[in-house]
């Protein structure tokens, strides 16, 4: 190969991804989950992303839209590369140096620019869910121990605002300090990075992390894993710690400040979504608290923890609509948990939600089966 | 001769790397400006930062410390003593306002005459940048 | 008076090497004005036996007591110099070298630019050697006894080179018996010889050896003292089993309450043993040891109504009253031998170690397959009705090596072999199996590898590139998601059983040996050596050693070569009986040392320690420098802020005229 010939575009690309620090082990690919039902290959991607030749044209392949950002890739690295983040950057060469995007995606990368949200909803009905709900918000510079951020996807998608009412109310009835943002909050951007809009993504994370800033916050309880990962890995600017609810709803059933006195007769099976599980190793807080629900039967699926199948919820992938027809990892998930005989399908994101539903649909087990956010769980089960 | 100006430089080499190195580029026949002279120690970190200050004041134009690579020192950490040292010293003297170019740090091992060579080319040329250091100067040679 | 000082100076011309580019008589003219030059003279070779001549005859005739040469690099001919001053009775370190070739003549090319530089420095080199002080080499007498820690092959192997030289061996080792690692094996690669075959033999050796005293189930507390002189502190755990009348008989485990119920180590986990146990059969010494932490007597007070194992022992042997020992000694050497932890799989949980019986270590299978091992050396997985016997058998290679995800950035070196030889014992003790080995890299180094790899490879092991990522129960079978590199083609293959093979990882007590030696760590946390190339078994402190995997990963051939080594450095010393220490190193002046303790912080070898005086009616604390283990770095010097600690011949007083000469003079 002859260096000369490469880009200085080229030569930071591939100094940005440590791309010659790759050994071609293939962990990478092994681990993928979509490789039952995609040709993504995401180890060739790293190989061949070397060549100036060969790197421009890798962005036009159709399955670089396949990647779920699961991250496995980047978790079983051996040599610490980020596998993952080189499809990325693909996109966006894509994206933005292209020029070529499906509407779907150029739409919901328009909304988060124009109304803080890929939903095309309008930022002003953004608090529309707290209506008729005793929601305490906080004032910017105001002194508040746990600062929630509610997802764009709770705060619109009227099939998970149950999420956040549910919040609201174990808030408020465990008496811990608390403050909602309202209508000023704005979308995490991590999809935004994730279909490649890199600068959109800057920005957004700069003006986020200004706003965040300016509450004197001890920590950021964030609902959906997509916006606390992206919070705390991708938000090096931010001066609050950032947790995940499930790690708060556990803690105040630590310490006593919340108490489930309701029963909940059901065959629990937990699902470990990628942005809390396998990203940040957040494994024994939802266990903790499916593990206190009186009445309920938990079990596990094979595949868990750091083993857990992806859903195929993130990466841009609600607004990207793979070409394989072979059966979603959703409906493998969803057959599972049919098999191990559960009725709840348990999660703790609300992509997942989604996802899930709709294999459920799928599989045609609505009869035996339904999912469940563990906030839809615990929310009625708290005199 | 030229009338350009020509500094005077006092560099501390490690007996271990740096020093060895200087001897492999004279066996090696490589040539450098003769403006620097350089004095023994055993190892970097024997290196007071008051003989840097020293050496300011009884007339050097520039000095210069070198020895092993980090992780490499003879004796297991001299060289991070050295480091953190002249970390801060090169700071203080910024502070009181001695061009930054008069005061260098470097790595050489044994191995790497070559690297002698650039160094001391490097370090003339930023003393001549700085011209003739006079703040300090005492002009008797004093001990 | 005696002690004014005449200095003489030497010009050497090196041939033309100097005399060529510096202007020898003017170099001479100039330094024969310097305050306090008695002598000066120019030669065409210092370092001949004429020129030597030349000095030794200046020192007697013209009562120099000081002498400068300018020449080549100290580096070269300091020593030689030193002992021409030595051979006319003047102290050696009244000497001091101006480096005129390597660094003047044959770096510049301007005549008068050389010369005027080889003037400058023959001028601090006079300004500092009227300031030097006579040093004086001490000697200390080495004891003639060595220190063995670990006694896996290579503590084994350093302690019978150094007890068949002739010299005392102390051999402490922390577990029940000798043999470390090795024992657990099977066959060895590339040989196939039985590694039992090839290890007993030695392991009884040490056991009888004249020279060896055996300190079994021990432990080092404790290491004082300096090269030649180090006074050993040893722990001698209670057995609870008086090891005079234990005759090995294993009545007490038969009868012991927890006979089968109790993981046995020596088996990893897959063979039970009793709370009183001899790890294995082979086992030296051949006594047996009570479990403390497992034993019903010695953890509740109470064994039904007695305890069996002291019911059954005819030799009366057991003893619960017995208490741990503390042993000392002295050593004029010691060798560090504390070997390897394999790595836990476990903290690769995408591997499932945890969860399924089926994924193995390899050492785990080493026992498996091992004739004296818990199936007798079937490969059967499961008990009972459960037992079956796996066909399709997956390796993987690099299991905690060369992976950062776990911290582990090195090659463990031999689990590439390993792997290889285990695939092949597998394959030939289960007919019919079909074995594969997913790996990213062979490596087949070592002298008949490269030979062996092939003989595998050729006997139908199949070798599949691509690092699996995932391992998961589908059913009965276990899935092995993994890319087939070569094929760019992600499989997940169904197989009946995964064996890891794990790497070699420092061992997890190994800060222990740390403390108590103050041994440094590479990169990879494995004990450091003085030089990676020239000094691979030497330490940073003078009469330690390093030998086998405590300093990294190694096979058995490697480990035992290493062990040789380090024994022979040892003897060089213990033979030698006598060993000289440094004399350039740092002295405290008492009187006006502060006591702050800067100097013992940085100090480097720990050679400064705060001692209380009397000063002037009062006990004030003061730093004082343990001339031993003082290696005159000079570090500590830097850091005194009243100048009280100094390295002698590179003190303050002796630099700054140094830094004076070449500072001021143009
Ligand atoms: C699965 C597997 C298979 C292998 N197969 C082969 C093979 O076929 N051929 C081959 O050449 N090599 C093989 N090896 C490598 C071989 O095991 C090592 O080279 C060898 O065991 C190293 O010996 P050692 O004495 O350095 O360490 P070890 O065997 O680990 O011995 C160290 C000893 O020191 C003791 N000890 C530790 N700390 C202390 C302390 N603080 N105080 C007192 N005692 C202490 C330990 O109890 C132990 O007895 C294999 C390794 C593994 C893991
Ligand atoms: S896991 Fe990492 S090193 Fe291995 S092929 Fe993928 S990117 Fe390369
Ligand atoms: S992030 Fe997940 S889906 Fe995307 S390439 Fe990596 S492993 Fe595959
Ligand atoms: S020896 Fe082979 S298996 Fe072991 S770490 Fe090195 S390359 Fe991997
Ligand atoms: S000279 Fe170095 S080794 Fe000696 S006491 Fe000082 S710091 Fe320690």
């Amino acid at each position: 190969m002859n260096t000369e010939l490469m880009t200085a575009e080229l030569q930071d690309f591939i100094q940005n991804h440590d791309l010659y620090g790759c050994i071609q082990c293939g962990r990478c690919t092994g681990g993928c989950p979509v490789t039952v039902r995609t040709n993504l290959n995401v180890r060739r991607f790293v190989y061949n992303a070397l060549d100036q030749s060969m790197r421009d044209d890798l962005a036009k392949l159709p399955e670089i839209w396949d990647c779920t950002a699961c991250n496995t890739c980047a978790v079983r690295c051996p040599k610490g590369l980020k596998p993952v983040e080189v499809l990325m950057g693909l996109r966006n060469i894509l994206v933005v140096e292209q020029g070529t995007v499906q509407p779907t995606v150029r739409d919901a990368l328009e909304s988060v620019f124009l109304e803080g949200n890929p939903w095309s909803k309008p930022r002003k009905t953004r608090s529309d869910w707290m209506e008729g709900l005793d929601v305490k918000i906080a004032e910017p510079g105001e002194k508040v121990e746990n600062l929630i951020f509610v997802c764009c996807t709770v705060a619109y998608d009227p099939r998970v605002q149950v999420l956040a009412k549910n919040l609201v109310s174990l808030l408020n009835k465990s008496g811990v300090d608390y403050g909602f943002i309202g209508e000023s909050e704005a979308c995490c951007a991590s999809e935004v990075h994730h279909l490649g809009e890199e600068d959109l993504f800057l920005e957004m994370v700069e003006s986020n992390a200004e706003l965040l800033n300016d509450y004197v916050a001890e920590r950021i309880v964030a609902i959906s894993p997509h916006c606390f990962s992206t919070f705390k890995n991708q938000y090096p600017a931010l001066k609050a710690k950032v947790i995940h609810y499930t790690q708060l709803i556990a803690e105040l059933l630590e310490t006593n400040k919340l108490k489930f006195n309701k029963e909940y007769p059901q065959k629990i099976v937990f699902h470990d979504p990628c942005f809390l599980g396998k990203q940040n190793g957040i494994f024994a807080e939802p266990r903790a608290i499916l593990g206190q629900i009186p009445g309920a039967e938990v079990v596990e699926f094979e595949r868990r923890r750091e083993r857990s199948l992806c859903c195929e919820g993130g990466g841009g992938k609600m607004w990207v609509e793979s070409e394989s027809k072979k059966e979603r990892l959703a409906e493998i998930r969803a057959r599972d948990a049919g098999t191990l005989g559960a009725s709840i399908l348990a999660v703790a994101c609300p992509f997942c939600v989604l996802t899930l539903d709709d294999a459920i649909k799928a599989k045609g087990l609505e009869e035996q089966l339904r999912v469940a956010e563990l906030l839809e769980i615990i929310g009625d089960l708290v005199d | 001769m030229s009338t350009q100006f020509e500094p005077n430089i006092v560099a501390f080499l490690c007996n271990w790397c740096s020093y060895a190195g200087a001897d492999l580029a004279g066996t090696s026949r490589t040539h450098y400006p003769s403006n620097l002279n350089v004095i023994r120690v055993m190892c970097s970190g024997r290196v007071n930062p008051l003989f840097v200050v020293n050496a300011l004041q009884q007339g050097a134009d520039g000095v210069l410390v070198s020895g092993c690579h980090p992780g490499d020192c003879h004796y297991m950490e001299g060289n991070f003593h050295a480091r953190r040292r002249f970390t801060l010293l090169r700071e203080l003297l910024e502070y009181v306002g001695v061009e930054p170019g008069r005061f260098n740090m470097s790595w050489v091992s044994a191995s790497e005459g070559a690297k002698w060579k650039d160094v001391v080319g490097e370090v003339v040329e930023k003393a001549k940048e700085a011209g003739p250091f006079k703040r300090f100067r005492r002009d008797k040679i004093n001990w | 008076m005696n002690n004014k000082p005449k200095i003489g100076v030497y010009v050497c011309h090196c041939g033309v090497n100097i005399a060529k580019t510096v202007d020898v008589d003017a170099v001479s003219e100039f330094a024969s004005r310097l305050p306090n030059v008695k002598v000066v003279r120019n030669y065409a070779y210092m370092c001949s036996d004429p020129g030597q001549f030349l000095i030794r005859e200046d020192i007697e005739k013209e009562g120099l007591n000081r002498v400068v040469v300018a020449s080549c690099s100290p580096r070269m001919h300091e020593n030689t110099f030193r002992k021409t001053l030595n051979a006319v009775g003047l102290n050696p370190y009244y000497l001091e070298m101006a480096n005129i070739r390597e660094q003047c003549s044959w770096v510049h090319e301007d005549r008068d630019e050389a010369t005027a530089k080889a003037k400058k420095l023959i001028y601090a080199a006079a300004a500092k050697v009227r300031l030097l002080e006579p040093l004086y080499e001490k000697e200390v007498d080495v004891e003639p006894a060595s220190l063995v820690i670990g006694a896996g092959i290579a503590g084994i192997q350093a302690a019978l080179d150094i007890a068949n030289a002739g010299f005392k061996v102390y051999l402490v080792e922390k577990t029940p018996s000798v043999g470390g690692r090795m024992s657990q094996l099977d066959k060895t690669f590339p040989t196939l010889d039985c590694s039992a075959c090839i290890l007993t033999p030695k392991m009884v050796d040490v056991a009888n050896h004249p020279n060896i005293e055996l300190l079994a189930y021990s432990q080092v507390e404790e290491i004082a003292g300096y090269v030649g002189n180090f006074d050993v502190k040893v722990r001698k755990k209670a057995r609870f089993v008086d090891v005079d009348k234990c005759t090995g008989c294993g009545i007490c485990a038969q009868e012991c309450r927890l006979t089968g119920r109790i993981p046995s180590e020596f088996d990893m986990g897959m063979g039970k043993r009793a709370a009183v146990y001899m790890p294995f059969p082979q086992a030296v010494p051949a006594k047996y040891t009570i479990d403390p932490e497992r034993c019903l007597f010695l953890t509740r007070g109470k064994c039904g109504k007695s305890p069996k194992c002291a019911d059954a022992c005819t030799a009366g042997a057991i003893n619960f009253e017995q208490q741990d020992e503390i042993v000392e000694f002295k050593v004029g050497t010691v060798i560090v031998a504390t070997g390897f932890d394999p790595f836990d799989p476990a903290r690769k949980p995408e591997y499932g170690y945890s969860d399924y019986a089926n994924v193995l270590t390899g050492l785990e299978l080493e026992r498996l397959v091992s004739a004296s091992g818990p199936t007798g050396g079937a490969i059967v997985l499961g008990e009972g009705e459960n037992a079956f016997v796996p066909k399709d058998i997956a390796f993987i290679k690099c299991v905690g090596s060369r992976d950062k995800s776990v911290g582990n950035e090195y090659c463990s070196r031999v689990c590439c072999m390993y792997t290889a030889k285990l695939a092949h014992l597998v394959q030939e003790k289960v007919p019919g199996s079909n074995v594969r080995i997913y790996y990213m890299d062979v490596r087949a180094f070592g002298k008949g590898f490269e030979e062996f790899y092939d003989r595998v490879r050729r006997g139908g092991v199949r070798y599949i590139r691509g690092n699996p990522s995932e391992i998961f129960k589908r059913g009965d079978k276990l899935v092995v998601k993994v890319e087939d590199t070569l094929n760019a083609a992600p499989l997940e293959d169904e197989v009946d059983m995964v064996v890891l093979a794990v790497g070699l990882e420092p061992r997890n007590d190994a800060r222990e040996i740390i403390d108590i030696l103050r041994l440094s760590q590479s990169a990879d946390r494995f004990y450091l050596e003085a030089h990676p190339k020239l000094a691979p078994v030497d330490t940073a402190t003078d009469g330690v050693f390093l030998a086998g995997c405590a300093q990294g990963p190694k096979d058995i051939p490697d480990t035992v070569a290493q062990a040789k080594g380090a024994a022979s450095s040892a003897l060089v010393l213990l033979s030698s009986g006598k060993v000289k220490i440094q004399a350039q190193i740092s002295f405290v002046n008492e009187n006006t040392c502060r006591g702050c303790a800067y100097c013992v912080e940085i100090c480097p070898y720990g050679a400064i320690e705060l001692v209380a005086i009397s000063r002037m009616g009062n006990t004030v604390q003061v730093a004082r420098v343990n001339e031993a283990l003082c290696k005159g770095c000079g570090a500590c010097a830097a850091a005194c802020f009243s100048g009280s600690i100094q390295q002698k011949s590179f003190m303050d007083r002796q630099i700054l005229p140094q830094i004076a000469v070449l500072g001021v003079m143009r």
